[in-house]
């Protein structure tokens, strides 16, 4: 009978060296580009936020109903910076990129610097145009910050509106009016509130470790007047009288006590000021009260309530925006079509939109969702059991497009200093701005 | 025959010469084998990054796609950059801190542990170590809620003691670099104590004793005898502080951000913001290989002047 002579040990070791080369260059491979078009999928999702997490993974049925594929999601979760820099090496590695990726709005100016959005991520424009009525259903205030050269490379999370939070008890008991047309009276208001019961009715940030936090205090009031940091052309239109008068108008309230300085919008500080009730209200994006009130002050429930900003005398409109989440799609992978549909089909339907204000809080990006009887309905037991979306609504038409610019990091960390500066008294407003500006040329042209 | 003879013995040399230098190759081999694991690691992450930096910093690239040959543009524009030279002057502002506080402190403290009849030693050298192992996240965080302006530990402790209070800590431009390095001293001298302990630990009991009978008083004896004998560790404890406080990070990054008006933006930073917040990659490469520069060239100026791997003569 014969029996096989086992084989030698240099064979076999030169077979586990071949094997295990076999196995580590189809690791080193790229991946597969040979386009899924229905059937079992599974998205890889990255996200800087356990919310989406579960809007998206609450929206699969829907998904598979709606589609040819049928969904599995995969998620990962890292914090908004390295979101980026994580996707970038796995670009540069040719592997391991995920199907669909949420840029936190201050993270995704990087996506805009060279040609990395091209190269990276799949235009939706087409996608948009290929359902009835969309295009124009979509709020272009929304698309704008994830549009370059008339290519849509995210849909936007949210319409993240500015208004204005107060204690309605703190109000009635110091005898605050609620409804001051201008921020002009406003401010003298809030000067007598501070002189009488040491509380301020605006706050801005002093973050130092966080100049995007800065400059957010800022950029609320000035959007709201009618200024920009960028224009659709990412060219930098921040000098403006509206800048100054705005920046002017946050250094005298500095100064009477009706805008307090904290060092942090999310943390300790901001917690002991509402709590002490050094703060009695604060101009901020319709998410803080999920973000910043609910976690800091649960035991005030019932005591805050939401109204419009006012108005500046001299111009301007009745909201701005802040914040967001754009979703985008990695392109040429095996998945990108699939990817497309299902962020489509759960972020963008009517139904999806309703159930991301309901689930998460973030307002619709369909204007007609704004007419759902559904939403207007809802009640708000932090804030009194009012009725929020009704005020949506009245803002909707005022939220003002936000463009960006690869730049906007660099604008951010020299506009933060000077900014400080001003609230300082060490610099005039109109010589922050200016100084600002200045700066900013001589360091993004590097 | 003489060929049939002679091939055998020929081949028979071969063979035996082939044995003779095998078992010599593999001796000779062997050392190799055994360092060669390092040297290929080094090779491949330290050497190939050191050069693919100084290729990147010739060049401008974004991060993605291929990177576009500028030449010197990027150390040209370094030159002019105010951002850059305010984050060299803040580094070496945090260099002197750590330099001629920290090291200075670290032995002080080092000496106070080493006294004789100190009760509860462990104790303290724990206490003084516990910084150095506390995450940095922390410890931004419980500075952060000491140094705040508005509701802070300091201040609420000035207002009580002096009246006055409303000090902005981290949002001064002066005061911030103060803050960080107080938080420096904090964070690092615990750990540098340890270095001056084990060196005061290995000084003769003789020697202090011979000072004692010449009549040296503990100044003399403290510069006489502990300072000359403590040198080799002083110069090291000085060249490694110099080069972590040339490459600090984490305390600017968490606490101020580098800011107020980058008065705390330090080289490394300037590096990260370039290169990850700007996607500047050619041009945080050409910052990284300037402070690689200036970090290797000092280091090696104190080797000579502290005399560190020379032998004590």
């Amino acid at each position: 009978m014969y029996t096989p002579s086992p084989l030698p040990r240099r064979t076999l070791l030169r077979g586990a060296l071949g094997l295990g080369a076999a196995a580590g260059l189809a690791a080193c491979g790229r991946d597969s580009t040979i386009a899924r078009t229905s059937g079992d999928v599974t998205l890889s999702l990255w996200t800087h936020d356990p919310g989406y997490e579960d809007f998206f993974a609450k929206g699969v049925p829907e998904a598979d109903r709606l589609t040819d594929f049928r969904y599995r999601l995969k998620v990962t979760r890292t914090g908004p910076a390295d979101l980026v820099t994580k996707l970038l090496a796995q670009a540069v590695a040719g592997r391991g990129t995920p199907d669909m990726v949420g840029f936190e709005i201050g993270s995704f100016p990087r996506m805009l610097r060279g040609d990395i959005s091209e190269r990276l991520l799949h235009d939706l424009t087409p996608d948009i145009a290929a359902v009835p009525g969309l295009e124009d259903d979509l709020l272009p205030a929304r698309t704008a910050p994830y549009t370059k050269d008339g290519k849509l490379y995210a849909l936007d999370s949210d319409t993240p509106m500015v208004v204005y939070y107060y204690r309605d008890d703190l109000f009635a008991e110091y005898g605050l009016p609620k409804d001051t047309p201008t921020w002009e009276e406003f401010a003298e208001l809030g000067a007598r509130a501070y002189k009488d019961h040491r509380a301020s009715m605006c706050v801005v940030s002093t973050a130092g470790s966080d100049p995007g936090q800065v400059v957010q205090s800022f950029q609320m009031l000035l959007y709201q007047r009618g200024g920009a940091f960028f224009d659709a052309d990412q060219k930098l239109v921040l000098d403006s009288a509206e800048a100054e008068e705005v920046l002017g108008f946050l250094c005298e309230g500095l100064r009477s006590g009706f805008v307090i300085d904290i060092s942090d919008y999310y943390g300790a500080a901001m917690q002991t000021a509402l709590k002490s009730g050094r703060v009695i209200g604060l101009p901020m994006a319709i998410w803080y009260k999920n973000y910043g009130l609910v976690p800091n002050v649960p035991e005030q429930r019932g005591k805050w309530r939401v109204k419009a900003m006012p108005r500046f005398a001299k111009g301007g409109g009745t909201t701005a925006a802040l914040g967001g989440t754009g979703f985008g799609v990695i392109k040429d992978k095996s998945n990108t079509r699939a990817a497309t549909e299902f962020l489509l089909n759960t972020w963008l339907t009517h139904d999806g939109q309703v159930r991301r204000f309901t689930e998460t809080g973030y307002l619709p990006t369909r204007r007609s969702v704004y007419e759902d009887p559904q939403l207007g309905a809802l009640k708000d037991d932090f804030c009194g059991g009012q009725r929020l979306f009704g005020l949506y609504r009245d803002l909707l038409s005022d939220v003002p497009p936000l463009h960006t610019s690869p730049d906007q990091s660099i604008l951010f960390d020299v506009l933060a200093g000077n900014l400080l500066r001003a609230y300082r008294g060490d610099l005039s407003p109109r010589e922050a701005l200016r100084r600002s500006a200045e700066e900013f040329r001589d360091q993004a042209g590097r | 025959m003489t060929t049939a003879i002679a091939e055998p013995a020929s081949s028979a040399r071969k063979r035996t010469g082939a044995r003779q230098v095998a078992p010599r190759l593999k001796k000779s081999r062997a050392p190799y084998l055994f360092i060669a694991p390092f040297y290929v690691l080094y090779v491949l992450f330290m050497l190939v990054p050191i050069g693919v930096s100084l290729w990147l910093s010739l060049t401008e690239w974004v991060g993605l796609g291929t990177p576009h040959w500028v030449g010197l543009r990027n150390y040209r524009l370094l030159a002019t950059d105010v951002s850059f030279h305010r984050a060299l002057g803040n580094t070496g502002v945090f260099v002197v801190v750590a330099v001629f506080l920290v090291v200075p402190l670290a032995l002080l403290i080092a000496q106070a542990l080493n006294t004789r009849g100190l009760r509860v030693r462990d104790l303290w050298r724990t206490a003084y170590f516990v910084p150095i192992v506390v995450s940095p996240i922390i410890v931004a965080l419980i500075f952060g809620l000491i140094f705040d302006r508005q509701f802070g530990l300091l201040n609420s402790v000035l207002r009580a003691l002096f009246g006055t209070g409303g000090v902005d800590w981290l949002g001064n431009p002066d005061l911030a670099k103060v803050s960080i390095g107080l938080v420096m001293l904090w964070r690092w001298t615990g750990y540098l104590t340890i270095f001056f302990l084990a060196g005061l630990q290995a000084v003769p009991r003789e020697l202090y004793e011979a000072a004692a009978l010449d009549g040296a008083g503990r100044i003399r004896t403290f510069t006489t005898v502990t300072l000359p004998a403590l040198k080799p560790v002083t110069a090291f404890v000085v060249v490694t502080s110099f080069i972590g406080a040339a490459q600090i990070f984490e305390e600017p990054y968490l606490l101020t951000g580098g800011g107020p008006a980058e008065s705390t933006l330090s080289v490394t930073m300037f590096i990260y913001r370039a290169a990850f917040q700007r996607q500047q990659f050619g041009y945080a490469a050409a910052a990284a290989v300037v402070l690689f520069v200036l970090v290797f060239g000092l280091s090696q100026l104190f080797n000579r002047l502290l005399g560190i791997g020379r032998a004590s003569s």
